[in-house]
């Protein structure tokens, strides 16, 4: 059963640089567009000109990749009034980020980095988790990564890990059944076992994408179309979820709006198919 | 917070920050990864230097495409790899990664002898600011010609957020121009820098488009006095060192009017 109380946007894509001559001239039957939040922290210009044509046609998410929940260092205030600040100014339907860390001493990696799956890890970030929802007034949606490590500290599978960081923080999730399908690969999981370990009604959000594979491992590149097994694993998830906002997210070789459009297509008959064959009670 | 937690952050940042250099860190890391099916600890630490330097190359490629032209490949390299070990990311927005390259070119061997480079990643981190400078409503020549006459002599017009000068002491902008109309390959030479002195004005126009054009002497000299908070008549009172007083009010709403017309001011401050 869809969770009566999780809004549904359709399906949407990242908006891009290379997309945008093309949206402002003719824009596209998009149902939504998901923004990098730091992208648009911007004082102005055609970045924020741009922002403002998209939003006065589509509902926006904002999408993070420096909040750091799991990091050490403090809390960014700068960088999270910023944050507060765009969305005051577009309004967006949620705001999220990634469930990692980003750097420590105030260096930034730029990169999503993965925490140890344990209980200490949950508590220290679910303390930031409602430090950042109380400074934001709303829930924030956080993301699970795609990762090429494992700690020798972790205590419990990712899934588990994910799961008890929603539900003690309240916060919803963003499913990214890409890099479910990267990680399991990676660290030999079961990529069922991770959707059954997810709490349904935390689930707001869905990320489609490709990866590459290198011979025994993969990497999250989303550089490519997405393949069929992360089809077939978003079909399991609309069969466990229901209906999820899904996006496709591509985030180098950036093909013509066009193919985004047609794989777009290929997700809403994919919810479609899966949401016909999930078993309602009677 | 554990202190378990910080300690494996911090080896663990050390580590991507370059495997060479910080064997220790990784050495130390090894025992707190946990041997994987596929990706194997090594392997999977390896995953996260490369992407590391790649990301960050990445972007200072895209935020300085005729300086890497300038430099070629060997050395183009060797700066990014400087760059980002002596430089390490403390900002959220990769946008602003770049911004000590001009200081960091201006004191390293090599590029320290090549004074030209620092100037052109300069131009090029003005052209960045000048595209998400914030907005400003635009400032009317019908709107001063309104205002009256005696409030002339106070006027102190206010510049457009993205209106910056780059002073240049090379043929930087020339060479960096001359970059971006030819593609050349590793085996061409860019222009032969030298020595020059000259004022260019940077701004984005109504358009949003990024614009700039070198200043005129008398033009450098009101960009300067403007910005320094100086008004319309001690202006007019500087030009008449070095024009004939006759000639001053013209020569001085001229260059309001060239650059009211440009998309330059923002507001006439009378």
């Amino acid at each position: 059963m869809t969770p009566q109380s999780r809004p549904y946007l359709g399906f949407g894509l990242g908006l891009r640089a290379q997309h945008l001559g093309e949206i402002l001239e003719n824009p596209p039957a998009v149902d939504w567009f998901e923004i990098i939040s730091e992208n648009f922290m911007v004082a102005g210009g055609k970045p924020r000109r741009n922002l403002e044509f998209v939003r006065a046609r589509y509902p926006v998410v904002m999408h993070g990749v420096s909040l750091s929940i799991g990091g050490t260092d403090p809390l960014d205030q700068q960088y999270l009034h910023k944050l507060k600040q765009l969305a005051q100014e577009i309004e967006p339907a949620w705001i999220s980020d990634h469930l990692c860390w980003t750097g420590i001493d105030g260096i930034n990696s730029h990169d999503l980095l993965p925490l140890p799956y344990s209980q200490a890890a949950i508590k220290h970030v679910v303390t930031r988790v409602n430090q950042v929802q109380e400074f934001l007034g709303r829930e924030i949606l956080l993301e699970n990564l795609s990762s090429y490590v494992e700690f020798s500290d972790s205590e419990m599978p990712e899934w588990q890990f994910v799961a008890e960081v929603a539900q003690r923080s309240g916060c919803r999730l963003l499913l990214d059944v890409n890099n479910i399908q990267v990680s399991a690969h990676n660290h030999g999981f079961n990529a069922l076992d991770y959707l059954a370990g997810i709490p349904i009604d935390r689930v707001w959000q869905i990320h489609l994408a490709g990866h590459s594979v290198h011979g025994d491992y993969v990497i999250d590149t989303h550089d490519h179309a997405v393949p069929n097994a992360v089809w077939a694993l978003y079909s399991d998830a609309t069969r466990r979820f229901g209906a999820v906002s899904t996006m496709i997210e591509r985030d180098d070789h950036i093909p013509p709006l066009a193919e985004l459009l047609a794989e777009l297509n290929q997700a809403r008959a994919a919810q479609a198919e899966a949401l016909g064959q999930m078993i309602t009670p009677p | 917070m554990s202190v378990e937690l910080v300690a494996l952050q911090k080896a663990f940042l050390a580590s991507m920050r370059g495997a060479a250099a910080n064997r220790a860190a990784s050495d130390q890391l090894m025992p707190a990864l946990a041997l994987g099916r596929n990706a194997t600890p090594e392997l999977g630490l390896a995953i996260y230097q490369n992407a590391y330097g790649a990301r960050l190359r990445e972007v200072l490629e895209n935020d300085h495409p005729q300086l890497g032209k300038y430099l070629g490949d060997v050395l183009w390299l060797q700066l990014c790899g400087g760059y980002i070990d002596a430089h390490p990311s403390t900002v959220r927005s990769l946008r602003d990664f770049g911004a000590s390259l001009p200081g960091y070119l201006a004191t390293a061997a090599p590029f320290s002898s090549i004074p030209i480079t620092a100037e052109l990643a300069a131009f090029e981190r003005r052209l960045l600011d000048c595209f998400d400078a914030a907005d400003a409503p635009l400032a009317t020549w019908q709107a001063l010609l309104a205002t009256p006459i005696k409030k002339w002599p106070s006027l102190r017009p206010q510049f457009h957020p993205s209106a910056q000068l780059h002073h240049a002491q090379w043929n930087s902008v020339e060479i960096w121009r001359a970059l971006k109309a030819a593609a050349l390959s590793s085996a061409q030479r860019p222009p032969e820098s030298c020595a020059t002195s000259a004022d260019w004005l940077l701004w984005r126009d109504s358009g949003q488009i990024t614009r700039f054009r070198s200043l005129s002497a008398d033009e450098a000299h009101a960009y300067a006095h403007f910005r320094a908070g100086g008004d319309f008549a001690d202006l007019c009172e500087a030009l008449q060192e070095r024009h004939a007083p006759e000639l001053v009010p013209g020569i001085a709403l001229g260059i309001l009017q060239g650059w009211c017309n440009e998309d330059v001011i923002s507001a006439w401050g009378v």
